[in-house]
């Protein structure tokens, strides 16, 4: 298993490095804008000003708090650090294992003394182990230079937002990769997940100006996400609760990878049925002839 | 099962929705042996090996590998094996040296590296290049290489010698006959019939899913159809060789030339050559291309 985290680790190293670097980019930009923006005379004012639609859709406390270090950190961060970060873990995830198959590759990696048990997990952990990095420069990247700025937040304040941040990433990766092994391809699972965390992250926005959504969102992940409110009131049942949903995810396909042929040729692949117009095409049978 | 067999399959089927691949396919392959499965693209060759591997789980039948059912002890099995796939793709982006670490990594770095070198000196692989910057050819050797490096019981090879040159393939063959020598099992696919009949002392054929045949290589091919044309020095009546059984006169140009086909051994015809005044004998046996080729001409035939 050790040889697979390894490996999947030092295959995700380009994408640790570039997500890396562009969060650092920004968190360091954003915590030497912090003071500017809230030094801006009338800048409440100004906020205050937005149509209440869109406060309402990015959430109303966050955009009258923004002068506060906790309202900042969570408008321009964790607001929505899930979907842009969720794609890094929806692509990383959906292609874990079914990349490596489409391609043909695994095919001979699982000739070798292997088990299913220690690819599959062992890919997933260097899936986390690379979540976590680039979270943690993310981190860093507002903790470090927050020591020269106003932004007055403690370390530990700091992190705790990262934490359901991390829970939904680890949701939205387990569910691509439960849909990959599921699905005929690595690419729909990819665009159903990633299509899955837009729609649910539009949803809780949406259901902020429609009240009859709110009893639809309680069923949604995005909804236990706590965003930058972790900063002072951090919900550990809801933690817990997306991470069990996550470990469940995880268990399902690794039972189903378990069972699973493992294709080469993309063989179980799913057929949609021919059109009609198309078969007229291609026996050469024009709709004027019929 | 006995000791002495590496492989067995009993009454393997698999099929890919409607495509019956895998008919019930009835295997033994003794220790120590070299063994050539021949089939055409699609007979169900790759099915097979994939089932000896579990990578595929087969509908039907049961498989034991080196005494092991792969379906409940894969890692076991794959422990002792060396595999070759048929359409080989490594990750491009490694390097070639990079790509065999990798692999010893799964084997729990239990091989020697200085073995690994000797194989790679033998192919003329470079490590360093990319995989992606190599040729097909060199990809192949990286994929044999890989195969070998462990010294396993049982070597499971799909297609080996594909986009290899003639020097290369030669090589192969010869570390083919050396892990034999060293006591493992060589299990390899091919339709290049003439690989076969270098290597192989067994062959199974396999057609639309069903082995049609399993032999002995030499004997397949002695068992089969010979022709024998015979120059005589003076005119003969050739009514007692056109008699012998299994012989029929394919053609005769006057009375000093006849061409004959014989079936089974040639013994009985020798005898009988043997009354008359001979200037010329010469025969030709057919190769295991045209007996493979008879097997698919007989089962379309069938089939129509």
């Amino acid at each position: 298993m050790f040889a697979e985290f390894k490996h999947t680790l030092r295959r995700m190293r380009g994408q640790m490095i570039g997500w890396g670097i562009g969060l650092t980019l920004y968190g360091v930009l954003m915590v030497s804008l912090y003071d500017s923006i809230v030094g801006i005379e009338g800048f409440q004012e100004l906020i205050a000003s937005y149509p209440p639609e869109l406060m309402a859709f990015f959430g109303d406390a966050d955009f009258l708090a923004i002068t506060t270090p906790k309202g900042y950190v969570g408008l321009y961060y964790f607001n929505y650090m899930t979907v842009i970060i969720g794609i890094f873990a929806v692509a990383a995830c959906a292609s874990l294992l079914v990349g490596d198959e489409e391609k043909g590759i695994l095919d001979l990696v699982m000739a070798h003394p292997v088990s299913r048990t220690a690819l599959f997990w062992g890919r997933l952990l260097g899936y986390v182990a690379a979540t976590v990095v680039i979270l943690l420069v993310g981190y860093l990247s507002w903790f470090i230079p927050s020591g020269s700025s106003g932004l007055d937040l403690s370390w530990i304040e700091l992190l705790k937002p990262f934490l359901p941040l991390f829970a939904e990433l680890l949701l939205f990766g387990t569910l691509a990769l439960l849909l990959s092994i599921v699905l005929p391809s690595g690419r729909i699972a990819g665009m159903i997940s990633g299509g899955l965390l837009i729609a649910n992250y539009l949803l809780i926005g949406l259901s902020n100006l429609n009240e009859s959504l709110k009893s639809f969102i309680e069923f949604t992940p995005l909804q236990y996400y706590q965003g930058g409110d972790a900063i002072t009131e951090l919900n550990w049942g809801w933690l817990a609760g997306l991470l069990a949903v996550s470990a469940a995810f995880a268990l399902l396909a690794w039972w189903r990878f378990q069972r699973r042929d493992i294709r080469v040729g993309g063989e179980g692949g799913w057929r949609l049925p021919s059109l009609p117009f198309r078969c007229r095409a291609a026996t050469g049978v024009s709709r004027h002839s019929v | 099962m006995s000791e002495k067999i590496a492989l067995m399959t009993q009454g393997l089927t698999k099929s890919y929705g409607k495509v019956r691949a895998l008919r019930g396919v009835d295997l033994e392959v003794r220790r120590g042996e070299i063994f050539g499965y021949l089939g055409p693209n699609g007979a169900g060759k790759t099915t097979t090996i994939r089932c000896l591997l579990d990578l595929i789980r087969p509908d039907g039948g049961a498989v034991r590998v080196l005494g092991i059912d792969p379906q409940a002890e894969p890692v076991e099995v794959h422990a002792h094996t060396g595999y070759l796939p048929g359409e080989l793709q490594l990750d491009p982006n490694m390097s070639v040296e990079g790509a065999l670490r990798y692999f010893i990594s799964l084997r729990g770095n239990k091989v020697d590296w200085g073995f690994v070198r000797q194989l790679t000196k033998r192919f003329d692989l470079p490590l360093k290049p990319a995989i992606k910057n190599l040729s097909h050819g060199n990809k192949q050797k990286v994929g044999i290489v890989q195969a070998l490096m462990h010294r396993p019981q049982l070597l499971l090879l799909d297609e080996p010698t594909l986009g290899l040159d003639p020097l290369m393939q030669h090589e192969v063959y010869r570390l083919l006959k050396e892990a034999r020598a060293d006591g493992a099992t060589v299990f390899f696919s091919s339709h290049i019939m003439s690989e076969v009949e270098i290597v192989a002392e067994r062959v199974a054929i396999i057609r639309e899913g069903v082995i049609v045949e399993v032999a002995e290589t030499a004997s397949l091919i002695n068992r089969a159809l010979h022709r024998a044309r015979i120059r005589f020095k003076q005119p003969v009546d050739i009514g007692p060789l056109s008699n012998v059984p299994g012989v029929v006169v394919l053609s005769q140009d006057d009375s000093t030339s006849v061409l004959l086909q014989v079936e089974g051994e040639m013994d009985d015809l020798i005898k009988a050559v043997a009354a008359f005044p001979v200037s010329d004998f010469e025969t030709e046996r057919s190769s295991l291309e045209e007996i493979f080729l008879a097997y698919y001409e007989a089962g379309d035939k069938e089939a129509s």
